[in-house]
């Protein structure tokens, strides 16, 4: 079922157009998010659909409902839209306990005052903070203050939550648990949530669906095994995983299969869009696509190893083969010399050049 | 700016330690000599004036005693009790009048479309830099029983008396009251520009309408603002002198800082004793305001913690409202503003004025032309001016030694600074200049500075301590930390750090200080009073003094370039971008 609908939404500040027409859908107990580098209008786009921005054209519909909708000059006020938004900054009410702003919402309502202390006790043990009710968010660690900014968010059961990068105020330690977490209650709650990120990783583990954003455009949506597997550009390509990006001269081609050549190497790869013989092209494969060999091997460069980085998990080398840097993962610490670098010719995505 | 320390460094690669002990040390005496004469400048005239209320007569007489002699003699007396009353009742109602005012002045400015607001926000501050004795003989010509405006009021509807008294207890309590709600204002929309707009929009999103936001989130979190404004106002309704003295005497209303002044002379020899007692008084009740100030601050900085983002916050359209509030705000403004220093204005050029004189027969600039042949006015004009330009650069340069003595640090003399530094801030002004009198009075060898300007300097640049270290600790702040620690890491002792690196980035900011010192310098009146001599002559005291031998031509020809002289200052201030306010 959708719960919302997002229709050519367009929307400038003073004459800089921000959103250029974006369209997309949330289904009922779905994750979406928003993943774009800062400036590619994704934390705009979720404030419009919370009504904190006033958008020039398109509709937003909730449950078959507009919110807003430019043909009927149709905006409906922030307050009436009962959207559950978590903001990047928390914005707890500093003069409020956490029992008082996460209550609020239901005083908003006409709740009667018995049943607010039991539903802000309910959602509070939900979130682990039982104890914290009659504490000031001063009081509170980073990670606390997260948890009451969602409290808050979902006491009056909004039919979809917001969240404006729910994670990135917290340390890097904290937020792969915070992550799962998040994840475990939006899945066990059955909540329709979009969020909003620009850390890929994030988005991935959190979301049933990625909408990638480009200067106020949807670059790509679908899945993240489709983002990361398949991405429809080079601007996609790169933003997802780690990579390496590598210029070629487009050799022969059959099918979506070509020849990609430089300077002493060539490997076969996979075009994606239009590439013509003889012309340009970028080419993205992921890092732990590349395999080390000690010998020559299909579809292999022979590359110079640099130095090796440990990981943890697994090694990180630095190739070099004349003005070509290579990096590649492998599970064992290798000594200095030469090597060969194989490249899998599905994984190795050509792209017509960007001009 | 920090390339000298990086070069000094570079080039000389020494020892680090040998070449950095000897500076350290001079940097640290420095700081402790610093920090020793801001304990003498703030201990020094205040214990003087507590030793002096214990004793039963002046201290430069023989026969004089320990004991309570002085405080009984004015517990005793009903004036004092009539004065204290006065006091409470003035401030009580500032404090109705300002805070409501102010605090709806600043919503107006801040968060409505309020029109014409860039031209309204210097003249909302000027009544901050106008001497209170200059508004108050405004009040008194323009609006008093034979004022311009009174006069031209019974004309146009016929009546004998105006329906007003501005001599009345409440008309200074309202007077002073709306003079004091720029103090409001300032502190008011401070907060609300601090205020993040996510959580207004927090509570939007959970269904409040803008009414509600601004009644549970917006007010909430402006209040400790409001209340910290209060008690200053509150504080400062103790210390007014000027109105009260010249709004106060036809009616004999007396308040704390007048009753003290009047008692100048009440048993015939100088009582100095009495006076030492009111002022201990006075002090008693003024200290723990500034206390509870410092408090409430704490409390309200508390709010701060969770620091939102301060995105664009949108003006709330007032619709045809605006011109309501444009009325109310200029309103304020006419009362507040135009009408006192259009009435000194206009004073300032007839030759008298009364019942029955017409504007165009008595227009005249004898009154001008009179200062500038007297050689006392022409004194106290270039005093003025040399107090604010020269002693205002010296104060605020005073001002920095101190601000770096209690830099970054967190020891006990940095805490011991903190707290001279309030002192004086509890001291009204007549009472300050009165205990630097008897300073130069008590210790030998003192007499000449008495009757030279660098006494007028030294009470100014005390009485105003704690205003120049919060401008001067305010550009300090500016300075991020890793700056001054990157210049130490190289090598650069505290001092050197300081001087290459800090100094030159908050010269921007010691400019705007020399320049609001500059006004404030101007504007002073009561701290000279007692130390006015021949020689010491500034606008300020001679306009006590000329009002009470009712010298009113002098008093108008003069109010008139003090407020000349404020105005150019403000003028430079503007041009600069200087903010009037942190």
């Amino acid at each position: 079922m959708t719960k919302l609908v997002v229709d050519q939404l367009q929307l400038s500040y003073d004459s800089t157009p921000i959103l250029k027409g974006v369209s997309f859908e949330l289904a009922a107990g779905q994750v979406v998010s928003l993943l774009g580098a800062s400036g590619s209008g994704k934390t705009t786009l979720l404030r419009a659909i919370a009504g904190l921005e006033s958008p020039s054209a398109g509709r937003i519909l909730l449950d078959g409902q507009p919110l807003y909708d430019a043909s009927a000059n149709f905006n409906l006020p922030v307050e009436h839209r009962s959207l559950g938004l978590v903001f990047q900054s928390y914005a707890l009410w500093p003069h409020r306990t956490v029992a008082q702003n996460v209550g609020y919402g239901l005083q908003l309502r006409k709740t009667g005052k018995a049943e607010i202390r039991e539903r802000v006790q309910q959602v509070l043990d939900q979130l682990g903070l039982g104890a914290l009710a009659e504490r000031y968010p001063y009081q509170l660690s980073g990670g606390q203050q997260q948890r009451v900014a969602i409290a808050r968010a979902l006491v009056y059961n909004p039919p979809v939550i917001l969240l404006d990068e729910p994670l990135s105020n917290l340390d890097a330690k904290l937020r792969e648990e915070a992550r799962a977490w998040l994840r475990e209650l939006i899945v066990s709650l059955n909540l329709s949530a979009l969020c909003v990120t620009h850390d890929q990783s994030e988005a991935m583990a959190m979301s049933d669906r990625i909408l990638l954003l480009r200067n106020g455009r949807i670059e790509q949506a679908g899945a993240p095994a489709e983002l990361y597997g398949s991405p429809v550009s080079l601007y996609a390509a790169e933003f997802m995983g780690a990579n390496n990006r590598l210029q070629a001269r487009v050799g022969r081609r059959e099918g979506d299969k070509v020849l990609l050549q430089g300077e002493g190497w060539q490997v076969a790869g996979q075009a994606r869009g239009a590439l013509s013989e003889g012309g340009h092209a970028d080419v993205v494969v992921r890092l732990e696509k590349l395999r080390v060999l000690d010998a020559p091997a299909d579809n292999a460069i022979r590359a110079r190893l640099v130095t090796s980085m440990y990981l943890g998990d697994r090694w990180e080398y630095l190739f070099h083969q004349g003005d070509l840097r290579l990096r590649a993962y492998g599970a064992e610490a290798r000594a200095p010399g030469d090597y060969w670098v194989a490249f899998p010719p599905g994984d190795t995505w050509a792209f017509a050049a960007e001009a | 700016m920090s390339n000298s320390a990086v070069s000094s460094s570079a080039s000389r690669p020494r020892d680090a330690a040998t070449r950095c002990a000897p500076r350290l040390g001079l940097g640290q005496a420095l700081r402790w000599l610093v920090i020793a004469v801001v304990c003498v400048v703030v201990l020094a005239p205040l214990s003087l004036v507590l030793y002096q209320s214990l004793l039963s007569a002046p201290f430069f007489m023989q026969d004089k005693a320990l004991g309570l002699d002085a405080y009984r003699f004015v517990f005793e007396d009903p004036d004092f009790w009539q004065s204290l009353y006065n006091s409470l009742a003035i401030a009580g109602g500032m404090v109705l009048i300002a805070v409501p005012l102010g605090g709806v002045l600043a919503f107006l400015m801040v968060r409505t479309d309020l029109p014409g607001r860039r031209w309204i926000e210097p003249l909302l501050l000027t009544p901050v830099f106008v001497s209170p004795m200059v508004l108050a003989f405004g009040y008194v010509v323009a609006a008093g029983p034979v004022g311009f405006y009174s006069q031209w009021f019974k004309a146009l509807f016929g009546l004998d008396a105006v329906p007003w008294n501005i001599y009345s207890l409440t008309s200074i309590a309202v007077i002073a009251g709306l003079t004091h709600v720029p103090h409001i204002y300032l502190y008011a929309s401070a907060a609300l520009r601090n205020l993040g707009s996510d959580v207004e929009e927090a509570a939007r999103i959970a269904g409040a309408s803008p009414f509600r936001v601004a009644r549970d989130v917006s007010l909430p979190m402006v209040m400790p603002s409001m209340l910290f404004s209060g008690v200053l106002v509150l504080f400062l309704g103790f210390e007014i002198f000027g109105l009260p003295l010249v709004l106060g005497d036809p009616e004999g209303h007396l308040v704390l800082a007048t009753y003290l002044y009047k008692l100048t002379n009440k048993l015939g020899i100088p009582s100095y004793h009495l006076m030492a007692a009111v002022a201990v008084c006075l002090i008693a009740i003024t200290f723990p305001l500034v206390l509870a100030q410092r408090a409430l601050l704490k409390r309200a900085n508390r709010f701060v913690t969770v620091k939102g983002k301060a995105g664009r916050q949108h003006a709330l359209s007032l619709g045809p409202w605006r011109w309501l509030a444009l009325a109310i705000v200029g309103l304020w403004l006419l009362l507040t503003v135009a009408l006192p220093i259009s009435g000194i204005a206009l004073r300032s050029v007839v030759s008298h004025w009364g019942e029955g004189v017409t504007l165009t027969d008595s227009l005249t600039l004898d009154h001008f032309r009179m200062v500038l042949e007297e050689d006392n006015l022409v004194r106290a004009i270039l005093n003025t001016l040399g107090v604010g330009v020269i002693g205002g650069a010296l104060a605020v340069g005073f001002y920095t030694l101190v601000g770096f003595a209690g830099h970054r640090r967190h020891d006990f003399a940095s805490r011991l600074i903190d707290y001279l530094v309030l002192l004086p801030r509890a001291v009204p002004g007549i009472l300050a200049g009165l205990a630097f009198l008897w300073v130069f009075l008590f210790v030998p060898g003192l007499q000449d500075v008495k009757s030279s300007m660098f006494s007028i300097w030294i009470a100014y640049t005390v009485v105003w301590l704690a205003y120049g270290m919060r401008l001067v600790q305010s550009a300090l702040l500016q300075v991020g930390p890793e700056l001054e620690e990157a210049a130490r890491s190289v090598g650069a002792s505290r001092a050197r750090a300081s001087l290459d690196v800090t100094l030159p980035l908050i010269r921007f900011g010691l400019i705007s200080s020399w320049l609001l010192i500059f006004m404030i310098f101007e504007r002073e009146y009561s701290t000279a009073v007692y130390l006015l001599s021949p020689g010491t002559e500034v606008i300020g005291s001679l306009l006590v003094s000329l009002w009470a031998t009712g010298a009113v031509d002098a008093v108008a020809a003069l109010s008139v370039i003090n407020i000349l002289m404020v105005g150019v200052g403000l003028a430079v201030a503007l041009r600069l971008g200087v903010k009037l306010h942190d």
